[in-house]
């Protein structure tokens, strides 16, 4: 099928999925986004389904935003990088922060997880969905003068798919991409010959799979002592665990609407703080501009602070509380495990530990208030009775004693305790096993994913960043053959409608799939999603247009001070 | 005294070397390994194991030790697997930033510590002795991130007299590194103000109640001579043996106040490289932060041996 006939037949299709009701207008533009309709052709789709537009991306005048002002430089602040950072290898928020505003990825994401296209044009896939054709965009030059063309995006993809390399991204991309698998057709096209159909793929060549970063072929490991990237900013000083600063990229190719240079900054300051109280401090202080990430726990004092403004924006980061379907009272009993489910309170949680800002969960990953072309959800409300019917079901009519395992990090104490004091009254009484971080993540060398409490406790508590989509979720945690399951879980209706879902294209078609793998995932509850964390940022209030979803992305190349 | 001397610093080689050895052991059982720091929890086993073949961490711990330790005596400190730096100048810096510091807190420390204890024993159980004791005693309970935190609050956010930062801009001359270091010397002060001054109430009520003190007073020699010539000189004895056993702390345990206030010294190095068992840094980090321990201890032990003749005759 010619790939332009193929995309008006799938715009086609949206809009009429639209005007029936079966999906958002916000969801049009996600899923046009991951077909590689552009903004422009999503926008007629919009148009032609009737009524306002809801795009995701309002005009600065809309949106009360000053016009943009060149020069200057924001002082940012954030952890440093646990290592000096590598983006082939890189996991933590202070390294990817960093690479993040010198590196580029094929396709970027938008604060709603729209896919938008960045190193690549446009994209586009076959009918079965297994070979994906990515168009590059013409004259972009890496920040030594070097031209970018498909051999780097090559050589890129078959770095991390090397085991050699440590990449992270070989997990994720484990079983749907192979060594050999991307071919340069010509200096602007990539073809990406899949191992199975994948109609996320993009999502997996995009900022949220953050080692795919595009680096130049002759790449040796040393991006800091040669930051070389075709990002809006070059890295001008790099000192460990101290200071990062980076100075305008000035052939750099971004140009925003008006046909301005890009970025409007000189350039940025980076100062690693690995305290959160240290960084709140030096926001109020006036010290710094900007805080990429805010963590909820202690940043009441920012809300309340004049001289602010805290940015809220939806966020698919969640706290994985898991249970080992391998050990007991797990094995073969879904019925503790629902009952374990109905004890919470789930809009009590989401007021204690994100003063009811996050989005809630119900325990599976189509949850359509965060992933556009999900399903309704099926509320699960606190139910003592039900729970009391579950465990009795389950062969624990006079309750049970269960143990949860997770690392004294970020607000996991404070979760496990609720979670505690709500199963108390069903009967099943809780006990709490906090280790270290260190702890938590460590296993033994010879056999990690088969010793770490992370993967091997019976009831654990995982912090997750944000995944832009549920499949992209679902493949890392609940497939029998992802290293990230902790839950252990290998229900093989759920993997034969999620290897169907993932060939799908058709919407109507993915939405009766996805409704399937909720249900599954609802009626065996292996894990339990009890919300979605909403992301916070903190800036300056003369601080504009800062970008990036997720945690730990922050795309700096529109952001700009007014005086 | 030489004598005394060449032995005391003969005696921090073997203490050096077993100090190296305890490290390599400890860093042995913490859980985690290089590899699995630097690749993250997300990298498969093979990878991490493949990185740990490459870096070398997993040779015996013997081998790794004795080669490690044949470096380091030829000056080859090695270099940072998780920072790809040379360990040498990263923990010379950070070293250096803790001296100053630490230096800059003692002067501060000292003086006001031995004047507040020496008013304290000098007018013992009267209203200011009561005043100083509970009012240093009160701000050596209060930890430093309490005391940081609000320190921070009030002057750096609320008032904004002083940075919030101790780390001053690029290019800054000695006085502006001070002014810097001034809000994060405060919590210092107030954890050791109390510990010190004790000790020098407790050396000059001790001294003052020796019978050559009163001798000299009913003899007539005149109070002020009394004080700075026979009670400050005997009473110091005890505080500045404390003083010399908390010299290693202000240099390599300043984890809290390095962390609040961003300042980039030899203890959070230390701590950053326990936790993610890079262990050419730990290494270098801790026998540079003992040999400081051990020199401040010898030359505390001198200037007793200075202030007490009958010490110096025993050794």
């Amino acid at each position: 099928m010619a790939s332009e006939e193929y995309k008006r037949e799938y715009g086609q299709h949206l809009v009429e999925q639209v005007v029936k009701g079966q999906m958002t207008r916000r969801q049009l533009l996600v899923r046009a986004s991951v077909f590689g309709l552009s903004l422009t052709a999503a926008g007629q789709l919009l148009a032609a389904c009737g009524g306002d537009d809801t795009g995701s991306s309002a005009s600065p005048a809309a949106s009360g935003m000053p016009e943009p002002v060149m020069g200057g430089t924001v002082k940012m602040i954030g952890p440093a990088p646990i290592t000096d950072p590598d983006p082939v290898t890189i996991y933590d928020q202070g390294g990817i922060v960093l690479v993040y505003q010198f590196l580029e990825y094929l396709i970027d994401l938008a604060d709603d997880n729209a896919l938008v296209p960045k190193l690549a044009e446009s994209w586009t896939a076959n009918e079965t969905v297994d070979v994906w054709t990515f168009n590059l965009r013409q004259g972009v030059t890496f920040n030594d003068g070097t031209p970018f063309e498909a051999d780097d995006v090559v050589t890129s993809m078959e770095r991390v798919l090397d085991p050699d390399s440590g990449s992270g991204a070989l997990s994720q991309l484990g079983g749907v991409l192979s060594p050999g698998g991307t071919k340069a057709i010509d200096a602007a096209t990539v073809e990406f010959s899949l191992d199975k159909p994948f109609a996320d793929f993009p999502y997996m060549v995009s900022s949220g799979n953050y080692n795919t970063a595009i680096l130049p072929r002759t790449y040796k490991g040393d991006i800091i002592k040669n930051p070389v990237g075709t990002g809006p900013f070059m890295l001008d000083q790099y000192v460990t665990k101290q200071k990062a600063t980076f100075k305008k990229n000035p052939t750099y190719w971004g140009k925003d609407d008006q046909g301005r240079q890009l970025p409007y900054l000189d350039g940025l300051d980076y100062t690693m703080v690995e305290d959160n109280s240290a960084q709140n401090l030096q926001l109020q202080s006036g010290a710094i501009d900007l805080q990429p990430q805010t963590v909820f726990q202690g940043a009441q004092a920012l809300f309340s602070d004049p001289n602010l403004r805290v940015d809220i924006y939806p966020g698919t980061g969640i706290r994985e509380v898991a249970f080992n379907v391998t050990k007991d009272p797990w094995k073969d009993n879904p019925n503790l495990r629902k009952a374990v489910a109905y004890c919470l309170d789930r809009e009590a949680i989401n007021m204690a530990l994100y003063d009811g800002r996050s989005n809630l969960g119900y325990d599976t990953f189509w949850e359509p208030s965060v992933f556009a072309g999900s399903p309704p959800s099926t509320p699960r409300a606190q139910d003592y009775d039900m729970a009391k019917q579950l465990l009795s079901d389950g062969g624990m009519p006079n309750g049970m004693d269960i143990t949860l395992t997770f690392a004294k990090y970020l607000e996991n104490p404070q979760y496990a305790q609720i979670i505690q004091e709500q199963c108390k009254p069903a009967g099943i009484n809780v006990k709490l096993d906090q280790l270290s971080y260190d702890a938590y993540y460590a296993g033994d060398d010879n056999d990690y994913y088969g010793t770490t409490p992370w993967i091997n406790g019976a009831m654990t508590i995982t912090e997750w960043g944000s995944r832009p989509a549920p499949g992209i979720y679902a493949a890392a945690m609940l497939l029998p053959d992802a290293v990230w399951s902790s839950s252990h879980w290998d229900n093989k209706d759920f993997v034969d409608t999620f290897n169907q879902y993932e060939a799908t294209v058709d919407e109507a078609s993915r939405m009766d799939l996805a409704a399937k793998l909720s249900q599954i995932q609802s009626d065996d509850t292996p894990i339990l999603l009890a919300f979605y964390i909403t992301q916070l940022r903190t800036q300056k209030k003369n601080v504009y247009g800062v970008h990036g979803p997720g945690s730990f992305y922050c795309d700096m190349s529109m952001a700009f001070m007014s005086a | 005294m030489l004598r005394l001397i060449g032995r005391r610093l003969l005696l921090m080689v073997p203490t050096l070397i077993l100090a190296s050895l305890l490290i390599f052991a400890l860093a042995e059982v913490l859980p985690g390994d290089v590899g699995r720091s630097i690749l993250g929890p997300y990298a498969t086993q093979e990878q991490v194991q493949l990185l740990n073949e490459k870096l070398g961490a997993d040779r015996p711990l013997v081998v790794r030790y004795a080669s490690w330790a044949g470096n380091f005596v030829t000056g080859d400190w090695g270099e940072s697997a998780l920072q790809k730096v040379p360990v040498r100048p990263l923990v010379l810096k950070a070293f250096g930033n803790s001296l100053i510091l630490a230096g800059f807190a003692l002067v501060l420390i000292v003086p006001t510590s031995i004047v507040l204890g020496m008013f304290s024993g000098l007018r013992r159980d009267s209203v200011l002795d009561r005043t100083i004791t509970v009012s240093t005693l009160s701000m050596t309970v209060i930890p430093e991130f309490v005391s940081g935190v609000v320190l921070l609050y009030v002057f750096a956010v609320w008032l904004k007299w002083l940075p919030v930062s101790a780390l001053p801009p690029d290019g800054s001359n000695f006085l502006d590194r001070l002014y810097y270091l001034i809000l994060p010397a405060i919590p210092l002060m107030f954890l050791e103000l109390g510990y010190i001054s004790r000790m020098a109430r407790v050396g000059t009520v001790q001294v003052l109640s020796m019978p050559y003190i009163r001798t000299a007073v009913l003899k007539g020699v005149p109070r002020s001579r009394v004080i700075f010539g026979h009670v400050l000189r005997n009473a110091m004895v005890p505080t500045v043996t404390v003083i010399g056993s908390q010299v290693g702390w202000l240099i390599g345990g300043l984890v809290v106040v390095e962390t609040l206030f961003v300042y980039p010294g030899v203890g959070k190095l230390m701590v950053d490289a326990a936790k993610t068992h890079d262990v050419p840094v730990l290494e270098a980090s801790v026998l540079m932060v003992a040999i400081v321990y051990m020199l401040a201890n010898l030359v505390a032990d001198i200037i007793v041996a200075l202030l007490n003749p009958r010490i110096r005759m025993g050794g």
